[in-house]
């Protein structure tokens, strides 16, 4: 046993004052380009969104960083500790918005049918769980009204590749700094900005239920599922050279199946063609362009 | 023979131009050249589409300048006792969109050369919106030795800088819009992108025995990060200036541009090229591509043009498994 944090790859590896920068420059960028001071970020206490509030704080300052903590009430009370200790830390605004008279108000509770109707229940871990994520995505773009500010993405590569995400819930952003930085990077860099190192070394959750872990609900270790990601996607290894460098070929298969089947969570739905020119297809041009930004 | 001693001033414009901002960015070029001749420099080199920004898709042609364009005699008036290199998208009478940099020198407009390697994978684009260009040409300038350009993916192809410096070129100029991307620890800098190019760079001056100028731009479009870095190498290979990495500035480096006669002097490779066997062997290649000379690589029954026969008559079909091969 060492007394490292986590296990990073060594091919995974980031120089993180190299990403720092670039990152930073990224988030003004956007703010800049768009015409916006603030952001708006949801806080779960998790590595992911601990390491975005540390980066926009970094890149803006904490006075330009509003921090959204939306549990429910099967979520874990030390995932709000965490992000409690986020907020002091960085000296950034907070709010608490509880999520759960939404979430039971559709669904229903203590027998009590919700919105959706006596019909739609009992619902699964599932549905409860992506409903919860768009509630959270619909009051950070509330939030944002009210802030002026743009909602920074929280979504790391490795979920966005192999679909752990709720579209237009979780993955719903204005823009988003570390959407290409592996779960490992993320914690490489997570340490290198001083992210507190509880949150650092926890396990991965989604919160939806106690005990849940991204690790234990996958099947797989983080460190593996990236070095896989990383060398099949990044480095373009064929299935041959997959087993050559040690990964077991059903778990290559099915990787390669979640990450095809989520292909539709990061792109934006086709439009049917019919005029002369469609947006997306030929209708090309920057998100940022002279007179985009609010004014 | 008596040489003599000639300093030159050349200023790295490594800026972070606005995206399709032309009114913005002409204003802050016109303001960099002011700047550069206070400082005493003899020639000021801009980044790749300086006057645009780099992500521009279908505005492309809602910033083009024909080469008539007032505004850029307007920017020509401002390089008074000075050369400049100026990146644009250039409109040609009939219509075609270049991404283009211009020599600018003592007020004139001097030479366009218009990019003839438009990057259409991974991250690029640039064939959709952009026509190539089609010819290459060192020339002479006011600053003494000749000047060759070169955009961005230009220099990665090798016969551009070799070209160049065949032609008289002794300065081989490249701007570049290059983002940054592989952040691998294991990079010398850190940076994938970055560690290729300062190889490319130090290489081709070693190789051309001339001065290589690097100006590379700054901030972001969209979702890619440009770099800087820019730098100046000397005819040996050795670099005299790298400018920091993601930081935008405008540095003066003075180089000695009698290095060239002596590199050039001790290391004889431009006068040992040997331009006839080029010609010779890529007339001949051409023709085996274009199926007019049998192919000496190709399989012997393969059609003239192509490398490979398809299998004739019955054949068993090879268990060649999964995957791709």
């Amino acid at each position: 046993m060492t007394d490292e944090p986590f296990e990073l790859p060594a091919e995974l590896a980031i120089d993180t004052d190299v990403a720092r920068r670039v990152i930073a420059e990224f988030i003004r960028s956007q703010l800049r380009q768009a015409g916006f001071e603030h952001t708006v970020v949801g806080l779960s206490g998790g590595i992911d969104s601990a390491l975005v509030a540390y980066l926009v704080a970094e890149a803006i300052g904490p006075e330009r960083l509003h921090a959204v903590l939306m549990p429910y009430k099967a979520s874990s009370p030390a995932s709000r500790a965490d992000a409690e200790t986020v907020v002091a830390a960085l000296g950034c605004s907070s709010e608490l918005v509880e999520i759960t008279a939404m979430v039971d108000g559709y669904f229903g509770s203590d027998g009590t049918p919700g919105a959706a109707g006596r019909e739609a229940g009992p619902a699964s871990d599932l549905r409860r769980g992506n409903f919860a994520a768009r509630m959270r995505m619909a009051v950070l773009y509330d939030r944002s009204v009210v802030r002026a500010g743009l909602v920074v993405g929280t979504g790391n590569k490795t979920e966005t590749l192999i679909g752990y995400t709720t579209l237009f819930g979780d993955s719903a952003c204005a823009f988003n700094p570390i959407g290409d930085l592996y779960k490992s990077q993320v914690r490489q860099l997570a340490v290198a900005m001083g992210v507190p190192d509880a949150i650092v070394r926890k396990a991965p959750t989604a919160d939806l239920w106690p005990g849940q872990t991204d690790e234990m609900e996958g099947g797989f270790t983080y460190p593996i599922l990236d070095r896989l990601l990383f060398w099949r996607i990044d480095k373009r290894q064929s299935d041959d050279e997959m087993v050559a460098l040690g990964f077991d070929p059903a778990m290559v298969e099915r990787v390669d199946r979640m990450v095809a089947g989520a292909e539709f969570k990061r792109q934006v739905p086709p439009i049917a063609k019919l005029g002369p020119r469609t947006a997306g297809v030929d209708y090309l041009y920057p998100r940022r362009r002279p007179g985009s930004a609010r004014v | 023979m008596l040489q003599r001693v000639t300093s030159l001033r050349i200023a790295l414009a490594q800026i972070a131009p606005r995206l399709g901002a032309l009114e913005a960015n002409l204003e802050r070029h016109r303001a960099l050249l002011d700047e550069a001749r206070e400082r005493g420099a003899d020639l000021v080199v801009f980044p790749e589409l300086g006057l645009t920004g780099y992500q521009l898709q279908d505005l492309a042609a809602e910033v083009a300048m024909r080469l008539d364009d007032p505004r850029l005699a307007d920017l020509a008036a401002s390089t008074r006792g000075l050369s400049a290199v100026i990146s644009f998208v250039e409109e040609s009478a009939d219509h075609r969109l270049f991404i283009a940099a211009g020599l600018f020198e003592d007020g004139q407009l001097r030479h366009v050369h218009r990019k003839l390697f438009l990057p259409t994978y991974g991250l690029f684009d640039e064939r959709r919106f952009f026509a190539q260009g089609d010819s290459l040409r060192a020339v002479p300038s006011r600053l003494g030795p000749g000047i060759g350009i070169g955009i961005c993916e230009d220099f990665w192809h090798l016969s551009l800088p070799q070209l160049l410096a065949l032609d008289g070129a002794q300065i081989l100029i490249n701007v570049s819009s290059s983002p940054g991307r592989d952040l691998a620890a294991t990079n010398e800098v850190g940076l994938g992108t970055a560690t290729s190019w300062r190889t490319l760079m130090r290489t081709y001056a070693q190789l051309t025995t001339s001065f290589v100028v690097f100006c590379n731009r700054v901030g972001v479009d969209e979702s890619i990060s440009f770099w800087g870095g820019s730098e100046v190498i000397a005819p040996s290979g050795q670099a005299l200036f790298s400018a920091p990495f993601y930081d935008e500035g405008m540095y003066v480096v003075e180089i000695a541009l009698q290095d060239v006669r002596r590199e050039r002097i001790g290391l004889p490779l431009l006068r040992d090229e040997r331009l006839e066997l080029q010609v010779r062997e890529l007339t001949r290649i051409i023709a085996e591509r274009a199926g007019m000379a049998t192919d000496s690589n190709a399989d012997a029954d393969a059609e003239a043009g192509f490398d490979l026969a398809p299998l004739r008559g019955p054949v068993r079909v090879p268990d060649l498994g999964e995957g791709p091969r």
